[in-house]
C-alpha cells in the first residue's frame, strides 16, 4: 500500500467517520458516562485533599488525664492548640476511649515523688489502634510529651555540670533531595492512573456500542455491504471511540488543573508546577493512547458474542492494566527508561512528570507514542481482518 | 447479469450448498424461492461477497466478488433480511453516508438523494431520526440506501416480512421501475403469493441446490400443478413429483 | 537602577586614575557586574544545615565599584523559594553580631515554614560574615578565655588585614542588600531583623525606603541606643528573673539565690576559678573561669528563658559549693563557636558603637548590675587594637513602613524598652511583647503566626493575645528537674554533699567571649553585639 493510496482511502474514510463520530457523540448515555467520570475524580481528588488538610489542621486530640493531681506540671504543660486536655477525677480508661476522647494518660502512684527519687514512674498511655485518629493522637501527644521530657533532661543534665550536647555523638542534618513539587508526585501519584481510566472508561460505551451494538442492531452488514475496506471501518471507529476518550481525558485535565488552586497544596508543602507546555504534552500524549486503548476494545468487542458479553469483557479489560500500573507505582519499581517506550507504563510516567514539573524526555514521549502508534496500526490490520471473520454475520 | 457457478460452502463441516449454479438475468426479477435453511441468505451472501465460497464461482457483472470485492459492491444494492438502521442519524443523513460512501459527491449527490427521496416517498421521513420507525419505514429507507447509488444489481433478502400492504405496493412499484430500467434483481422469499407476483423468474432452492427453474407458469407446467405453491412443494419435497401430482397433494 | 547604571563607569574611570591595579579589577569585575544586571544571576540547589530542604544559592558579586581589590567579593545569597511563588514580596533575614551570618538562621526557617509558602525567604551573607568571605582573625572553635590573650591575637589580625577593618561597617552592608536586592530583580522586599539585623534593616529603612515594603524587628536595637551598654539591661533581665522565680511556688524555695550570685561574683578566688568543671569532659577547666566569665555565663543564661530558668538552682548550688549546675549552664551554650567574624564584629562595633561611648557612659550603665563593666571591657579593650575611625548615624528620619516589633521582656540585651523610647519616628509600629521572653522570640508560640499576619496585612492590627501563652519554662528545683507539683516544691537541700564536692571537685570551663545564649528550643537570629 503506497502513500498515496493510503491518502486515498483515508479521504474515502471521510464519511464513514462522519458516520461514526455523529453516532458516537449522540450517543447520550456513553457521553455522560465519558464526562461524569472526566468531572468526577478530579472533583473527588480534591474534595479528598481539601478534607484532609481541614481534618489535620482542625482536628484537636481530646486527651483524658487520670490522677493529674499527681504532676500537675505535665498537665500544665500538655496544653497547647492541637491537645484539648482535661484532667478527670475517675474513670476507666476504656469507657473514656469508647467516648469523646483520643487517648487516655494514666499517671501511677506517687508519680511526683518516684520523679523526684529518678525512680520512672510508669504513666500509662490509653490508645484505642482500631481507632483511625489514634495515630495522629498519640503522635500530637508524644510530641509534646518528648518536649517537656527534653526540658527534663536538659536540665537533670545541667544539675550534674553535663553539656547536653554530651547525649548526641553526632549531629544529623538531613537533605531532602525532594522538590516543593516533586512532593506533588505522593498525592498527585494517583492521577497519571486515573487519567488513564478516564479513558477506558470514555471509549467503554461507545467501543460496545459501534462494534457489538451494531452487530446486534444488524447494521453491520450493510455497512459491510459498502466498497469500504475494513481497515477504513475500523479506523473510522477507532477515531470516534477515541474521540470521545481523548476529550473524556482532556476534559479531565482541565478539570484538574481548574481545580488545583483550590486543592491545599501548598499547604503540604506542595508546588503546583504544571506548565503550560505541560498541559498541552499532556493532552498530545494522550491522544496516541485514546487510538489504541479504543482500537483494542472495538477488537475485543467484535470478538464477543454479544453486547453485554463485550462489555462484560470490556471491564475486565478495563481493570487489568489499571491493576498493573498501580502495582508499578505502589511497588515503586525503578524501571529503566526503555520501559517508556511501552504504552500505558510510559504514559504513566510521563503524566506523572508533567503534573509534578519533573524532567520528562520529549524523545522519550515521541518514540513512546510511535510504539503506540504503531501498536494502533497493527491492531487496526488485526480488526481488518476480524471483519471477515463469518462468525460475525448475523445468524439467519 | 449475476452468475453463480457450482459454488458449495459448508458451516462447521454441515454442507448448506452444494454445487449450487444459476444465472440472474439483467431487466429481470428473479426470485429465490425456499423454504427456511434452504440456503437463500447464505447464497446471498456469497454472492454480495460477505461470504467466502468454498468452491466455485461468483460473477456480478464482470467482477467476483471473491478477488475484487470493491467492484462488486460498487455495482450491487443489498436490501438484507431484518437490518438495522443508524438510530442516532436522521434519514438524510443515513443516506447521504451511504451515498458518499459509495464515492457520490456534490451536485450528483444530491441528485440522487432527491432522486430516492421522491421515488421511495421519503419526504415525511426525511428529517427524522429513524429511532422508533415502523417494519415499512424502515424497508423504505434500507431500499433507498440500497438504491442511492443506482446500482446495476439489487439484492433483497426476504423484502417483504412484516411489510404492511402499502409499503408492499411501494415495493413492487419500486422494483417494477427498476426492471424497467434494465436493473439486474434477485430477491429471496418462502412467501408464495408474493414471488408469483413480483418476479419474471423463480429459482427453486432446496437444500442447497436449485431445484427448479423458469417463470411460475413454466414451473408449473414442469410440475404438473396450478399453482407456485404446488410446484414449490413438487420441487423442493416432492422427490418423486409425478407421485406428488398423483397423490395431487404435496407432501 | 539607572543612576546605579551611570555611575558605575564614572567610579570606573575614577578607580583607573588612582592605581592601574585596583583598574584591572574593577574593570573585571564590572564586566560581571554587568552581565548579572542584564540576567538573571545563575543559583545552584545547596543545603544549609538546620533545614533539610534544598535551597538556591547564589553568589552576587559586589564591591565592584570600589577602588580596593581587598573589596571585591561574591556575597553569599541562600534563597529558600516560596513554595508558591511570586505571591508576596521576598523576606530578607538579617542576621545579629554584628558578625554572625545569614546562613547560619536557615533553622529560623522551620518555625517561619508558613511565611516560606508565599514568599522567597533571602538569607545575605554581608560581606567579611558566613560564606561571605568570612573576615573571623583566626578566631574558630577556639576563642582564647583570656583577655589579654585574646586582643593580642586581634591585634595582629589588624595589622595583617589591610584596609579591611575601614571598610567593613553598616552603609557596605546596606549597599551590599540592596546590590543583592536588584541582581535577585525583586521590585520590594520586606526585612526580618534580629538582634543586631534590627540595626541593619533600620538603616536600610532609612536609606532606601522606596525598596522597602515593611519591617519586622525582633530584639530591637534602635539607631540611637548604644546596646554595648548592656549592663543594665541585663541587670534588669536579671531582676525580672528574681521576681519571676519568687512568684513561683517552686522557685521561691531558693531563698537568697540573687545575694548568692553577688557573693560568688564578689568573692570568686583563684582556686574556685581554676577548679570550675568543664561541662565536657567533668575534668577541671584547662584555663580558670574568671570572674568576668563567671558573669557572662550567667548574662548569656538570660537571653534563653529555659537556660535562665535553671539559674537559681545553680546559684544556690554553687553557693554550697556544688558548681555542676553553673558548670552545665555554660554546657548549654557549646554549639555557638564559630558563629561570629570577630574581624566583622571589631570593624563594626568599634567603628558604630564604642566611637561613640565614653567612660562615662559606661560608668553609668555598669553601676549596681551584677556585670558591671566585665562585659563592655572586651570591646573597650577590642577597640584600642582595632582603631576605625567613628561611624556615626544621622538622625533617623520618619518613616511610615508598617513594622512590627517583637521584645522579650526580659531580654539581657535589647529590652523592649529601647524598642519603646527610640522609635517614635516609626509611626505605622506595632509592638508584640512576650512575658518572660529573652532574647530573640520570633519563633516562639503564636509569634510566626503573627509574623505572618502582619506581612499579609501590614496595616491591620494584630489581635496578640495568644502572645499571653507563651510561658516561662518551669525552674529548675532540684537535681531531678523541675517539680512536678507545688508541694514537693522544697529544693534540694544535699549541702552535705556539696560541701564535699567544693573541697576539691571543681572544673573550669571554656567560656567564649562571645555568649550568646541560643535556646534549645529555639533559634536566636543572632545576637548583640
Amino acid at each position: 500500500m503506497n502513500i498515496s493510496n493510503v491518502i486515498r482511502g483515508v479521504k474515502q474514510m471521510a464519511p464513514l467517520l462522519r458516520k461514526e463520530l455523529l453516532e458516537a457523540w449522540r450517543d447520550r448515555r456513553a457521553l455522560v458516562m465519558a464526562v461524569c467520570f472526566s468531572l468526577m475524580f478530579p472533583a473527588a481528588l480534591a474534595g479528598g485533599t481539601i478534607f484532609m488538610i481541614k481534618k489535620q489542621s482542625e482536628d484537636v486530640t481530646r486527651v483524658a488525664l487520670l490522677g493529674a493531681e499527681r504532676a500537675p506540671l505535665i498537665q500544665q504543660r500538655l496544653r497547647s492548640p492541637n491537645l484539648e486536655v482535661s484532667s478527670l477525677d475517675s474513670g476507666s480508661p476504656r469507657e473514656l476511649l469508647a467516648g469523646d476522647y483520643d487517648i487516655v494518660l494514666e499517671f501511677g502512684e506517687d508519680f511526683a515523688q518516684r520523679y523526684q527519687a529518678f525512680r520512672a514512674p510508669p504513666l500509662y498511655l490509653y490508645i484505642n489502634s482500631s481507632d483511625t485518629g489514634s495515630g495522629r493522637a498519640q503522635r500530637d501527644i508524644q510530641e509534646r510529651l518528648g518536649a517537656l521530657q527534653q526540658l527534663v533532661v536538659t536540665q537533670r543534665l545541667a544539675a550534674r555540670g553535663v553539656a547536653p550536647r554530651l547525649l548526641a555523638p553526632w549531629r544529623i542534618e538531613t537533605r531532602d533531595v525532594s522538590t516543593p513539587s516533586s512532593r506533588g508526585a505522593l498525592i498527585l501519584a494517583t492521577v497519571p492512573g486515573l487519567l488513564i481510566m478516564t479513558l477506558f472508561v470514555a471509549c467503554l460505551a461507545t467501543a460496545v456500542d459501534t462494534s457489538a451494538g451494531e452487530r446486534e442492531r444488524l447494521s453491520l452488514e450493510p455497512l459491510l455491504l459498502q466498497p469500504m475496506a475494513g481497515w477504513q471501518i475500523i479506523t473510522a471507529k477507532t477515531i470516534a471511540v477515541a474521540s470521545l476518550g481523548w476529550l473524556g481525558s482532556l476534559l479531565a485535565i482541565a478539570t484538574l488543573l481548574l481545580l488545583m488552586p483550590v486543592m491545599p497544596l501548598t499547604e503540604l508543602g506542595i508546588q503546583r508546577a504544571t506548565t503550560t507546555g505541560g498541559v498541552i504534552a499532556m493532552g498530545l500524549i494522550m491522544l496516541p493512547l485514546a487510538l489504541l486503548v479504543a482500537v483494542l476494545q472495538i477488537l475485543l468487542a467484535l470478538r464477543s458474542q454479544s453486547f453485554k458479553d463485550a462489555q462484560t469483557q470490556l471491564s475486565i479489560f478495563q481493570i487489568a492494566p489499571l491493576v498493573v500500573l498501580m502495582a508499578l507505582d505502589i511497588a515503586q519499581i525503578k524501571l529503566s527508561d526503555s520501559w517508556q517506550l511501552l504504552p500505558l507504563v510510559g504514559h504513566q510516567q510521563w503524566l506523572k512528570g508533567l503534573l509534578v514539573g519533573g524532567a520528562v524526555s520529549p524523545v522519550w514521549m515521541i518514540a513512546g507514542s510511535l510504539v503506540t502508534l504503531g501498536l494502533v496500526l497493527a491492531a487496526v490490520m488485526v480488526g481488518a481482518r476480524a471483519l471477515r471473520r463469518e462468525g460475525l454475520l448475523s445468524a439467519s | 447479469m449475476i452468475r453463480v457457478d457450482k459454488i458449495c460452502k459448508s458451516f462447521e463441516g454441515q454442507q448448506v450448498l452444494h454445487n449450487l449454479s444459476f444465472d440472474v438475468p439483467d431487466g429481470r426479477i428473479t426470485a429465490l424461492l425456499g423454504a427456511n435453511g434452504a440456503g437463500k441468505t447464505s447464497c446471498l451472501r456469497i454472492v454480495c461477497g460477505l461470504l467466502q465460497a468454498d468452491s466455485g464461482r461468483v460473477l456480478v457483472g464482470d467482477a467476483d466478488p471473491a478477488s475484487d470485492p470493491m467492484a462488486v459492491r460498487r455495482q450491487l444494492g443489498v436490501v438484507g433480511d431484518r437490518e438495522g438502521l443508524y438510530e442516532r442519524l436522521t434519514v438524510r443523513e443515513y443516506l447521504s453516508v451511504f451515498a458518499r460512501m459509495q464515492g457520490l459527491s456534490g451536485a450528483a449527490l444530491q441528485e440522487a438523494l432527491q432522486a430516492v427521496r421522491e421515488e421511495l416517498e421519503l419526504d415525511a421521513l426525511w428529517d427524522r431520526r429513524t429511532k422508533g420507525f415502523s417494519q415499512g419505514e424502515r424497508m423504505k429507507v434500507s431500499l433507498a440506501r440500497a438504491l442511492v447509488h443506482r446500482p446495476r444489481h439489487l439484492i433483497l433478502d426476504e423484502p417483504t416480512r412484516g411489510l404492511d400492504v402499502l409499503a408492499v405496493r411501494l415495493l413492487r412499484k419500486t422494483l417494477l421501475r427498476l426492471r424497467a430500467a434494465g436493473t439486474t434483481i434477485l430477491f429471496s422469499s418462502h412467501v408464495m403469493p408474493e414471488v408469483a407476483e413480483l418476479s419474471d423468474r423463480v429459482l427453486v432452492m432446496a437444500a442447497g441446490k436449485i431445484v427448479g427453474a423458469g417463470t411460475p407458469e413454466q414451473l408449473a407446467t414442469e410440475t404438473g400443478c396450478t399453482n407456485l405453491e404446488d410446484s414449490f412443494v413438487a420441487l423442493a419435497y416432492g422427490q418423486r413429483p409425478a407421485v406428488a401430482q398423483t397423490q395431487g397433494e404435496p407432501a | 537602577m539607572d543612576s546605579r547604571k551611570r555611575l558605575i563607569p564614572h567610579r570606573l574611570r575614577y578607580s583607573l586614575g588612582i592605581t592601574l591595579f585596583a583598574g584591572l579589577f574593577g574593570v573585571g569585575a564590572m564586566a560581571e557586574q554587568g552581565a548579572a544586571e542584564m540576567a538573571a544571576p545563575v543559583s545552584e540547589t545547596c543545603y544549609a544545615d538546620g533545614w533539610s530542604e534544598s535551597l538556591r544559592c547564589y553568589r552576587i558579586p559586589v564591591g565592584t565599584d570600589s577602588a580596593n581589590a581587598d573589596d571585591l567579593v561574591k556575597l553569599s545569597v541562600l534563597v529558600a523559594p516560596a513554595v508558591n511563588g511570586g505571591q508576596h514580596e521576598p523576606l530578607y533575614l538579617l542576621a545579629g553580631g554584628p558578625g554572625q551570618a545569614a546562613s547560619d538562621l536557615v533553622r529560623l526557617l522551620n518555625p517561619l515554614r508558613k511565611l516560606n509558602r508565599g514568599r522567597d525567604i533571602v538569607m545575605v551573607d554581608r560581606r567579611g560574615g558566613g560564606r561571605s568571605d568570612a573576615f573571623d582573625c583566626g578566631f574558630g572553635a577556639e576563642i582564647p578565655n583570656n583577655i589579654e590573650l585574646m586582643t593580642a591575637q586581634l591585634a595582629a589580625c589588624y595589622i595583617n588585614a589591610g584596609e579591611r577593618p575601614l571598610t567593613i561597617n553598616s552603609r557596605q552592608t546596606v549597599e551590599d542588600l540592596e546590590s543583592v536586592r536588584r541582581a535577585l530583580g525583586h521590585e520590594r522586599i520586606s526585612l526580618w531583623g534580629g538582634s543586631w539585623g534590627t540595626r541593619t534593616a533600620l538603616l536600610y529603612q532609612q536609606w532606601y525606603p522606596d525598596a522597602l515594603q515593611s519591617l519586622v524587628l525582633d530584639g530591637v536595637a534602635p539607631i540611637d541606643t548604644k546596646v554595648f551598654l548592656a549592663a543594665s539591661a541585663a541587670e534588669s533581665a536579671l531582676q525580672e528573673l528574681e521576681q519571676a522565680c519568687s512568684e513561683d511556688p517552686v522557685c521561691a524555695g531558693f531563698v537568697n539565690w540573687r545575694s548568692q550570685l553577688d557573693n560568688l561574683l564578689a568573692n570568686w578566688s583563684h582556686a574556685q576559678a581554676s577548679n570550675f568543671p568543664d561541662p565536657f569532659t567533668g575534668r577541671p577547666a584547662e584555663e580558670p573561669v574568671e570572674t568576668w566569665m563567671l558573669a557572662g555565663a550567667v548574662r548569656t543564661a538570660l537571653y534563653d528563658p529555659a537556660a535562665a530558668a535553671q539559674l537559681p538552682y545553680a546559684v544556690s548550688e554553687a553557693s554550697r559549693g556544688n558548681y555542676a549546675p553553673l558548670s552545665g549552664i555554660l554546657g548549654l551554650f557549646a554549639d555557638m563557636e564559630g558563629a561570629m567574624s570577630l574581624g566583622l564584629t571589631y570593624s563594626v562595633a568599634c567603628a558604630e558603637e564604642m566611637n561613640r561611648i565614653d567612660a562615662a557612659d559606661i560608668d553609668r550603665d555598669a553601676d549596681d548590675t551584677f556585670i558591671g563593666d566585665m562585659f563592655i571591657r572586651i570591646f573597650v579593650e577590642g577597640c584600642k587594637v582595632w582603631p576605625v575611625p567613628p561611624r556615626p548615624y544621622d538622625a533617623p528620619e520618619p518613616r511610615d513602613h508598617p513594622v512590627l516589633l517583637i521584645s522579650g521582656s526580659a531580654d539581657p540585651i535589647t529590652p523592649p524598652k529601647y524598642a519603646n523610647e527610640q522609635l517614635a519616628y516609626l509611626p505605622n509600629q506595632q509592638h508584640l511583647i512576650v512575658r518572660g521572653g529573652g532574647h530573640i522570640n520570633s519563633p516562639r508560640g503564636c509569634v510566626p503566626d503573627l509574623i505572618l499576619q502582619f506581612l499579609d496585612q501590614p496595616d491591620a492590627t494584630l489581635d496578640d493575645g495568644c502572645i499571653a501563652d507563651i510561658r516561662r519554662p518551669p525552674f529548675a528545683a532540684g537535681a531531678f528537674g523541675p517539680a512536678l507539683m507545688p508541694e514537693q516544691a522544697i529544693p534540694e537541700a544535699d549541702s552535705l554533699l556539696a560541701q564535699e564536692h567544693s573541697a576539691g571537685g571543681a572544673g573550669e570551663n571554656p567560656e567564649k567571649l562571645e555568649q550568646r545564649a541560643i535556646p534549645t528550643e529555639e533559634v536566636a537570629g543572632g545576637d548583640q553585639p
